[in-house]
């Protein structure tokens, strides 16, 4: 019974995990730059959740399932910013240059967060409720079940986006190869734009579901970004499956295998099975290398 | 906004209390403290707790004061503390990140300025450094009124100890270990947790496994938080006596009371559980001030603030009269009588506090005075 508990908090931390990595991705498909705000990008999702859910005396707070469009709407709107602000000026740079103002960008959201919110760590509204379900001794928080539908549909909407969209379409020829979407009349720039509002969109719903379970704190990004670029790693850079699939690994070795052994031990082997994977398949599980461009 | 505007006004502010008096003396007393980075929410109480102190200064002493903002590296602090020095200092309310105070302190005896602070690294009063002040206990104090409490009030024999992987938490640790071997206990669990730990179901399945008759915490905030939750959503019946982190009014906020209900934790004191007309006068001011709660990291620095200024009302009138001061002076605080062991070590009290269940305010269950037996005419 207690593992099919542990699965459970598995499965649901690794969904959340997934939209951090899935978010990193796009951005990655899109323009070959590696976007370091995102950890930063979740916590300001956490947060936004936060501040648009006051305990008003008297009243209820708002359910989070009611806020998570208003999240998913304005961390898009951040999204573009960030794009305009980090992105666009620096794009026929060196890579690096992105890097940079990326890692600068999420300082920037870190102090600003500190300095609205304070350093003190939130909980974020429930999407339904925060309690718990008793299923003949399994015990469920709600939340974990909605973090992984909230996940699910939100991959299964990105994923029907990419395939069956004139727009999804666009996305992907911008992210293969910008210069031949530019020939052929893409908006590319436009596209850009797009992919990092549903990028940061992405990350600002992980936030919202990962802060109500785990809470948020203005510092709490710089560990979401190192798993999601392991994620990416072990799943094949530029891969979605694969960022999905290696988030889930992530989580499964979080909770399922330091059940068994001890947390410290259980990171260990994770980054010793990194480790395998880059030397056994470099490309990553799912094996989609992301092309650098000029 | 408004913490913003707070933030901004007690970053540079001069007060001067006349008061019709004579004046006594001037203090001049800059804070230097980590407002930004892993370590803000206590350095935010740290400053609160210096600048409330500076605000109250004793009749006749005027008081001048600055809000530097150290980070969480060493050379922010020692740039910090050089920037300080330029002017005339009195004292510095200094940095509780162990790593700063320790690059703080060869710069603060070339100054020959006191470093008053509530950092708990029990390394930075082994120095032999004459200018440091700690007025927090350190674990040394802490954790033995946490195994004290655990074994003699509770009865329990069998410990499950969950500990952060942090320095902070292999400090804890070591001395709960020792703590217990003095009183005839072996824990039947012992494992580290990693700060980024999201889910805390598999370590305290495993410490349940080990058949443990109390349940001993000393986890940073969010993991206190996110342990006990998961306890109370498991129906964990096991008692859990956790770590200082879990007196903070922060974080029991992020728990509903009913999760927090037979939930203990060690401190060195708890200002919202008042005690007496001071400490409630204090936490009042406290909230008008911030806005916010005060714990003990604040109640902590305050007083260390307030005994430099009662030096500086008793004719201090240099650095040095005000190290005097307080190696050789006895001050009583809000939160215990301070005197130094000859090291630094200014505090030697410590509290454990347990919630109702009802409410997130926690009362006071066991004080544990003078466990060092520093402080004379106090029984231990």
């Amino acid at each position: 019974m207690i593992t099919l508990q542990l699965l459970v908090n598995g499965l649901a931390l690794g969904a959340a995990y997934a939209l951090v990595a899935l978010g990193f991705v796009l951005v990655l498909n899109a323009t070959a730059a590696v976007n370091f705000a995102q950890g930063d990008l979740v916590m300001a999702g956490g947060l936004l959740g936060v501040a648009l859910a006051p305990h008003l005396p008297g009243y209820l707070p708002l359910p989070g399932l009611l806020l998570l469009p208003v999240v998913l709407v304005l961390m898009a709107g951040l999204g573009l910013l960030l794009a305009a602000a980090a992105y666009l000026p620096l794009r026929r740079r060196p890579p690096v240059a992105v890097f940079i103002s990326t890692i600068a960008a999420g300082i920037i959201l870190q102090n600003g967060a500190s300095v609205l919110f304070g350093p003190e760590p939130r909980a974020a509204p429930p999407l339904l409720s925060g309690g718990t379900l008793d299923l003949g001794g399994l015990v469920v928080a709600e939340q974990s079940l909605a973090i992984i539908a909230v996940a699910a549909l939100l991959i299964a909407g990105q994923q029907w986006l990419f395939g069956r969209t004139q727009l999804g379409r666009r996305l992907r020829a911008t992210a293969q190869d910008p210069e031949m979407a530019r020939a052929c009349g893409v908006p590319v720039t436009a596209m850009i734009l797009i992919t990092f509002a549903l990028g940061t969109a992405f990350a600002g719903a992980a936030g919202l579901l990962l802060a109500n379970r785990y809470f948020v704190t203005p510092t709490a990004g710089g560990d979401l970004i190192l798993k999601a670029y392991i994620a990416v790693t072990i799943g094949g850079w530029g891969s979605v499956p694969g960022a999905v699939a290696g988030a889930l690994l992530i989580a499964l070795f979080e909770v399922g295998v330091s059940s068994v052994l001890s947390y410290p031990v259980a990171l260990g082997l994770l980054y010793a099975t990194l480790l395998v994977i880059l030397v056994a398949r470099p490309q990553g599980l799912f094996g989609e290398a992301a092309r650098r461009r000029a | 906004m408004r913490r913003f505007l707070s933030i901004l006004s007690a970053t540079v502010f001069s007060a001067s209390l006349l008061s019709g008096a004579a004046r006594a003396g001037e203090a001049s007393v800059p804070v230097l403290v980590p407002l930004t980075g892993f370590l803000s929410l206590e350095g935010t109480s740290q400053r609160n707790g210096a600048v409330l102190a500076l605000k109250d200064a004793p009749a006749g002493v005027a008081v001048r004061s600055e809000v530097i903002d150290t980070g969480t590296s060493p050379e922010a602090a020692v740039t910090a503390l050089e920037r300080a020095a330029g002017g005339k200092v009195t004292a510095v309310a200094a940095s509780m990140l162990g790593t700063q105070m320790l690059a703080m302190l060869p710069l603060a005896q070339d100054y020959g300025i006191p470093l008053v602070t509530v950092s708990g690294t029990a390394s930075i009063t082994d120095q032999g450094n004459p200018w440091v002040f700690r007025f927090f206990p350190g674990d040394a104090v802490t954790k033995e009124a946490h195994a004290r409490y655990v074994t003699e009030e509770l009865g329990r024999k069998r410990p499950a100890v969950i500990y952060q992987t942090t320095a902070y938490g292999q400090s804890g640790k070591a001395h709960l270990e020792q703590a217990f071997k003095k009183l005839g206990v072996e824990p039947v669990f012992e494992e580290g947790v990693d700060p980024a730990a999201k889910d805390l179901l598999p370590v305290l399945t495993k410490a349940l496994a080990a058949k443990p008759d109390v349940l001993v915490l000393h986890l940073h905030s969010g993991p206190t938080a996110l342990f006990i939750r998961q306890a109370a959503a498991n129906g964990v019946a096991v008692p859990i006596v956790a770590g200082s982190a879990m007196h903070q009014p922060s974080t029991a906020a992020l728990l509903e009371p009913a999760e927090l209900k037979g939930v203990c934790a060690e401190t060195a004191a708890s200002p919202i559980s008042g005690g007496s007309p001071e400490v409630e006068a204090f936490t009042a001011a406290y909230r008008a001030a911030f806005n916010a709660e005060p714990d003990a990291f604040a109640l902590g620095q305050y007083d260390g603030i307030r005994m430099v200024l009662a030096a500086v009302q008793g004719g201090a009138d240099s650095p040095e009269a005000v190290r005097k001061a307080l190696s050789t002076g006895t001050h009583q605080g809000l939160a215990m009588t301070y005197k130094s062991d000859g090291k630094g070590n200014m505090a030697h009290s410590a509290v454990i506090v347990c919630y109702d269940g009802v409410s997130r305010v926690p009362a006071i269950a066991k004080r544990y005075d003078n466990l060092t037996g520093v402080v004379t005419g106090m029984v231990k």
